[in-house]
């Protein structure tokens, strides 16, 4: 990573663990991460790779009681949020990071007027009158493409899509520093999919905030972000710019992502799958958690572990390849 | 709105024929006949039968039946009672009145302390308060109605002598009933209010209310509550009904001239214009009340007011009918 960029979050060796009576799930594992101001990362992988835990655990939303970070630091513009109290953090939460979660159907309480959940968070965080807040609140939907006057309906009468934009309402309406989106559109049908992140594009560009865009789908990445990480098994296996991730992918995992994506240009019989499935988290080998899926392995990586190196200058991978033991073992 | 309103009303009529119906079936198959039992065992054969023409007893059943329902929609004339030759309508609404009351105070006491409880159970789930709560709530369901009214009495009445045993001559008459109606339902609101809040408390609606970085206290009583009370409006709704026609056992333990215990009265002297009448009113107000609850549910709920307002296709059961 390079050192002159300004980075608004770090995140430092986090590990969290959901804890039950029967088992111990390991979510994240010893990920470190770092955000520049203005900059878009994209947070890939399958389902059950860690990407909302990470998202949650820099929110303090884990699951109560369950969700425990083990270790780590997540440093926003230098403060440590992980040392910080409830109500610390309940000033930086709808202030300086929003989150957007992936569901718009379920995010917004259904006895509420949207305008009245918009003007929420603005009277949390702004010394403002109830009728400041509601007007910011008809300025919010403005901006997201919604009739203004709309600010007395109820969800129930709002669109899927439309949903989502009064999720990115609310949380864009303090101006947030960072915003974490938790796959926006997965709900939304293709078409509307395309509007939502033209939206959110602009939107950051014309803010400058940082975003972090959790999502599987590579084709969003490559659309909106100018970083990428990929996540396997609760690790960061891949960082680098979109163009050094999706142009020289370094690790086999991400390669093999690539390969899985239907094109429209050739015509074939199967689409490229990875075999085996995701380890189980609650019970992840000590070597290589890819190893077992992986189709450049050798026998080495059933033995060890390694951790992330820089392959290239800012360009990080997380493979045995990149160890002075896979020379050995040729 | 009023579309639906008037839907609603409609229904009525099936219900109330329905009930009439029935309980005239069951008052030729019961033994006994009425006339003797107003001219009592020392009336002769012919004095009998003059009775029995001028009730119209001897009538087939479908006449009288028909005759009946005649004289209430023609003349709001729910018959005369048998011991008293007074209209049986005259009779039931004062005892409705107080039978309301009860139920209303009864229903105000469980619901307030059941919702209290509920949500302090729901906001400590698992721990010492939560199991607490439980068993004093079950304590309460699971004694019947009547022994808590008994041992209120031998409390408060014989021993402490601070409230009336029985009678309602002065309003400390009604502490008892109400508490003891009140306290035996406040169980089922605890355990639907903590269900409720659990179940609500988990919606992703919370957590974007937490994201915003609202506090725990304003999700719970902002966010959640109302919510949470859906379901308990509707349990509210059930009991006020149930309870007003269905405080016989209560009306007889504290003496109350309700309309629980006019019924029981009524059917003890074969007196059938009272029973068929009470439970006709009973009926009317039952369902009466039961759209006021689904009508205060828009006021919980804003989703509901589209469906009531397209016309209401079907009642509205659920809070989720329109977010499929």
């Amino acid at each position: 990573m390079s050192e002159t960029k300004e980075s608004i979050l770090k995140i430092k060796n986090l590990v969290i663990h959901y804890e039950t009576d029967e088992e111990v799930v390991e979510a994240v594992n010893n990920i470190s991460l770092d955000i520049g101001k203005g900059e878009v990362l994209g947070l890939v992988g399958e389902t059950g790779a860690g990407k909302t835990t990470t998202a949650l655990g820099i929110m303090g939303l884990l699951p109560d009681k369950v969700g425990h970070v083990v270790q780590g630091n997540i440093f926003l513009e230098g403060e440590d949020l992980l040392r910080k109290s409830n109500r610390e953090m309940q000033k930086i939460r709808g202030k300086k990071i929003s989150m957007i979660f992936q569901d718009p159907m379920t995010a917004l309480n259904p006895v509420k007027t949207v305008g009245d959940q918009i003007a929420e968070v603005v009277l949390l965080h702004n010394h403002c009158s109830k009728a400041e807040a509601l007007t910011r609140a008809q300025e919010m939907l403005a901006m997201v493409g919604i009739v203004p006057e709309r600010y007395r309906d109820y969800p129930h009468q709002f669109s899927g899509g439309m949903k989502q934009r009064i999720v990115i309402a609310i949380a864009l309406a303090c101006e947030p520093d960072l915003l974490i989106a938790d796959e926006p559109t997965t709900a939304l049908d293709v078409t509307i999919q395309a509007q939502i992140l033209d939206m959110m594009r602009k939107l950051q560009r014309e803010h400058g905030t940082s975003m972090i865009l959790i999502t599987h789908d590579l084709g969003v990445v490559a659309e909106i972000c100018d970083h990428c990480a990929v996540m396997y098994a609760g690790e960061i296996v891949e960082y680098g710019t979109l163009e050094q991730v999706f142009d020289r992918p370094k690790h086999p995992y991400t390669r093999a992502l690539y390969q899985s994506i239907p094109s429209l240009d050739k015509d074939v019989e199967r689409l490229h799958v990875i075999p085996g499935l995701v380890p189980d988290p609650s019970n992840l080998p000590p070597y290589c958690s890819f190893c077992e899926r992986c189709g450049e392995k050798k026998g080495v990586c059933s033995k060890y572990d390694t951790s992330i190196v820089e392959v290239e200058p800012g360009h990080l991978a997380k493979c045995l390849m990149y160890s002075p033991s896979w020379k050995e073992a040729e | 709105m009023a579309k639906y309103v008037i839907k609603r009303l409609l229904l009525l009529i099936p219900i109330l024929l329905g009930v009439s119906a029935i309980i005239f079936v069951l008052k030729t198959l019961t033994p006994g006949d009425p006339a003797r039992q107003i001219l009592g065992n020392d009336a002769t054969e012919e004095q009998i039968s003059a009775k029995r023409e001028e009730l119209g007893l001897n009538d087939p059943v479908i006449v009288q039946y028909v005759r009946y329902v005649g004289n209430i929609v023609t003349r709001g004339d729910f018959g005369t009672s048998y011991r008293t030759n007074e209209p049986v309508l005259s009779e039931i609404i004062p005892r409705l009145w107080t039978s309301a009351k009860i139920t209303l105070g009864a229903v105000a006491i469980g619901a307030i302390l059941g919702i209290l409880l509920g949500i302090l159970s729901a906001l400590r789930k698992y721990t010492w308060v939560d199991s607490l709560v439980l068993v004093i709530s079950m304590f309460f369901q699971s004694v019947p109605e009547f022994v808590v009214g008994l041992v209120l009495i031998t409390v408060f009445a014989v021993k402490l002598h601070i409230l009336p045993a029985a009678g309602i001559d002065t309003p400390l008459g009604y502490i008892m009933p109400m508490l003891c109606i009140g306290l035996s339902s406040v169980a089922s609101y605890t355990r639907i209010t903590r269900s409720s809040m659990l179940e609500v408390l988990s919606e992703d609606y919370i957590r974007t209310a937490r994201a915003k970085g609202q506090t725990e206290k304003n999700i719970t009583y902002h966010h959640a509550l109302r919510n949470a009370m859906i379901p308990v409006a509707q349990s509210i709704g059930t009991s006020l009904g149930n309870s007003i026609g269905g405080g016989m056992v209560l009306e007889t333990v504290f003496s109350v001239p309700g309309v629980g215990k006019y019924i029981v009265d009524s059917i003890n002297q074969r007196n059938y214009p009272s029973v068929l009448g009470g439970a006709l009113v009973i009926a009317i107000v039952l369902t009466v009340i039961n759209l006021l609850v689904d009508l205060s549910f828009i006021l919980i709920d804003p989703r509901l007011k589209s469906t009531i307002i397209s016309g209401g296709a079907s009642k509205p059961k659920k809070a989720k009918v329109a977010e499929a």
